[in-house]
């Protein structure tokens, strides 16, 4: 298993022994207006002014736009939202004027391992992957027909994506996480048997394209550009804190990237694609460009994408992609990239950073 | 004899710059991920947004010196091209000082192998050929339509030492043969492990480690790194991280020494020179 200690230092050693630049390339926002994802809790919510406390415990009081809407499993009013809630929002203006709100959103996916019913409602229980576990969800009965359309293959094996709500208390074994939204057509093959990349006779230079999906499970921390500083928010989801590869980025900021080396990444479902992906590292930056608003950025990989390259599926959110899930990114990445949390991916090319 | 050995090579230098300037436009083209033209040739050299056109640029000057060498018997090609190799090589011999990654992207993206002795030989000997072409004179397509046997023999002669200097062909073979390029294909660390401690970056840092296995090990593309603790001989902790070139069974292998801090450490040498 990785040394956690020694992952940080990696791009920093690669660097210096390859003469790269040491410091992180500069974010492209393709000639558009620069955008600030904010995560958090919400102490306090107006039609005009939300107040939300950070993980760091500041408390950060934004104004909200008069276009603004916020989702919680359908599309809701900024001053509806309770107290308690959490958020991420995506913000303009310098991160001062909330533009989207997510609340409660999460994302769900899996292999699925068994299904049983609840009344009307159906409690899927999910294979997550080896980093991630196993959890139950369930289908209200609402949702049922709309995730049954696009999950065609409706049984054990197969893979399961989904957008939902997480409620509870607390954000750890308690919450009840509740599919609403399809996040893929999905797969008609078994997870397991995921088609091989066709053959590259032409080298890594090509262009490596696909989707780019994101998840709440990847290591993340909320941040918002204020004066120049950041700050840090080290809300991590559950009982997957202190794993190999967390703490990397430090910023909110993170990818979790199907090619690894297995020696490497110590998971044995790693480097599995049909994408034709290069390898890469733990630590190394991964150069994210989201083909449909121009955005580009440098994310650190910060763990093993080995769920995500099982989806041989494709993003058409500004046309259609070619196959293969190429990054999961963390939701204030996938946010500032102009990715729309509820639609699931954007088509996104990918690079060396 | 010496004018028709120059003037064999004449075909040569026209072939070449015209396939390097079709190479770098198809690399253009291609359109190849953000970050992929970053190792690519003396275009790292310049900000992001201006690669492609520096690429661009080179390859519109290439086809330029290519079809005024073949077309016109004005010197001042034939200059050109020997100013341009001279200047290729000295640019070959920087890059591979400040960016040991980088391929020579003489051939765009099939140059994408680290640039070594071979790549920078082949522009030394391109020079030689275009500064002989200067002896000659009569026009290119001359040289070219009234070609002798003898002339045939040197231009094979020129053409079996330009693609023995070539590390695209082996890169092409590799390819074919594994059906992925380096980048893709699943490499075992013992190998590449294996191949550091035969290489002479091995031989000339080992004695600053302070362990015999490496305390860190990944693997970014086409390198496999190995990090290591170490200790400067004035006893400061550093680690030395070693880059192994996973292609090639002579692989490039780097080294570095970096403090605690990141920066890189220039470790001191054994034995000092002394004028006396």
């Amino acid at each position: 298993m990785t040394d956690p200690t020694t992952v940080h230092r990696r791009r920093a050693l690669a660097a210096a022994v390859l003469g790269r630049p040491p410091e992180r390339p500069e974010s492209s926002d393709g000639g558009q207006e620069p955008l600030r994802a904010v995560t958090g809790r919400i102490l306090d919510a107006s039609p005009h002014m939300i107040v939300v406390e950070a993980g760091n415990g500041a408390e950060e009081r934004l104004v909200v736009a008069p276009w603004a809407v916020a989702w919680r499993g359908g599309d809701v009013a900024v001053a509806d939202l309770p107290a308690g809630t959490n958020v991420i929002m995506r913000t303009v203006h310098q991160g001062k004027v909330v533009d989207r709100i997510w609340a409660d959103t999460t994302r769900i996916t899996g292999t699925i391992v068994s299904i049983r019913t609840d009344g009307k409602d159906q409690l899927v229980e999910l294979d997550a992957g080896p980093h991630r576990g196993r959890h139950t969800i369930v289908i209200p009965y609402r949702a049922s027909g709309r995730l049954r359309v696009r999950h065609p293959k409706f049984e054990p094996g197969y893979l399961f994506d989904a957008i939902g709500v997480r409620e509870g208390e607390g954000e750890g074994e308690g919450d009840v996480l509740s599919a609403l939204l399809p996040a893929t057509s999905q797969p008609p093959y078994r997870a397991r048997a995921v088609p091989v990349p066709p053959p590259a006779y032409g080298g890594a230079q090509s262009r490596v394209a696909g989707t780019v999906t994101w998840s709440d499970a990847i290591p993340e921390s909320g941040h918002r550009a204020r004066d120049g500083h950041r700050t840090e928010n080290t809300r991590l989801p559950d009982d997957r804190q202190g794993t190999t590869d967390q703490h990397i980025s430090g910023d909110g900021h993170g990818a979790a990237y199907p090619m690894l080396e297995r020696s490497d990444s110590g998971c044995d479902d790693a480097g599995t694609s049909c994408a034709g992906l290069p390898y890469l590292a733990l630590g190394s930056l991964l150069n994210v460009q989201n083909t449909c608003t121009g955005r580009a950025m440098s994310i650190p990989i910060v763990a093993c994408g080995c769920l995500a390259g099982r989806f041989c599926d494709r993003c058409v959110e500004c046309d259609t992609s070619p196959r293969g899930r190429i990054a999961e990114v963390s939701p204030v990445s996938f946010v500032e990239l102009g990715g729309d949390l509820i639609k699931g991916c954007f088509n996104a090319r990918i690079g060396l950073g | 004899m010496p004018a028709t050995v120059a003037t064999a090579q004449l075909p040569l230098v026209v072939l070449l710059l015209a396939l390097g300037s079709a190479a770098k436009v198809a690399t253009i083209r291609a359109d190849a991920e953000p970050g992929g033209l970053t190792r690519l040739g003396p275009a790292v050299l310049v900000p992001e947004r201006w690669r492609a056109p520096a690429l661009a640029i080179c390859a519109a000057g290439e086809l330029t010196l290519a079809a005024g060498m073949t077309f016109t018997t004005h010197p001042l090609f034939r200059w050109a091209a020997v100013g341009f190799f001279a200047m290729s090589t000295y640019a070959l011999v920087d890059l591979r000082r400040r960016r040991p990654d980088v391929g020579c992207g003489c051939f765009g993206e099939v140059s994408s192998r680290p640039i070594g002795v071979r790549s920078i030989g082949r522009t030394v000997l391109l020079t030689a050929m275009s500064a002989g072409t200067l002896a000659y004179p009569g026009i290119g397509w001359a040289a070219m339509s009234g070609i002798t046997w003898t002339m045939a023999g040197c231009t094979a002669v020129g053409l079996a030492l330009l693609a023995a200097l070539s590390p695209e062909l082996e890169e092409a073979v590799a390819r074919l043969r594994h059906r992925a390029p380096c980048e893709q294909r699943p490499l075992a660390p013992g190998t590449a492990l294996a191949r550091l401690r035969a290489s002479t970056a091995w031989d000339d840092h080992r004695m600053l480690l302070t362990g015999g296995e490496p305390v860190d090990t990944w693997r970014e593309l086409c390198w496999r790194f190995f990090a290591f603790a170490g200790r400067t001989p004035d006893g400061a902790p550093v680690d030395v991280v070693f880059a192994v070139y996973l292609s090639g069974r002579r692989p490039p292998v780097r080294a570095a020494v970096v403090s605690a801090d990141g920066a890189p450490v220039e470790p001191l040498r054994e034995s000092i020179a002394v004028s006396a």
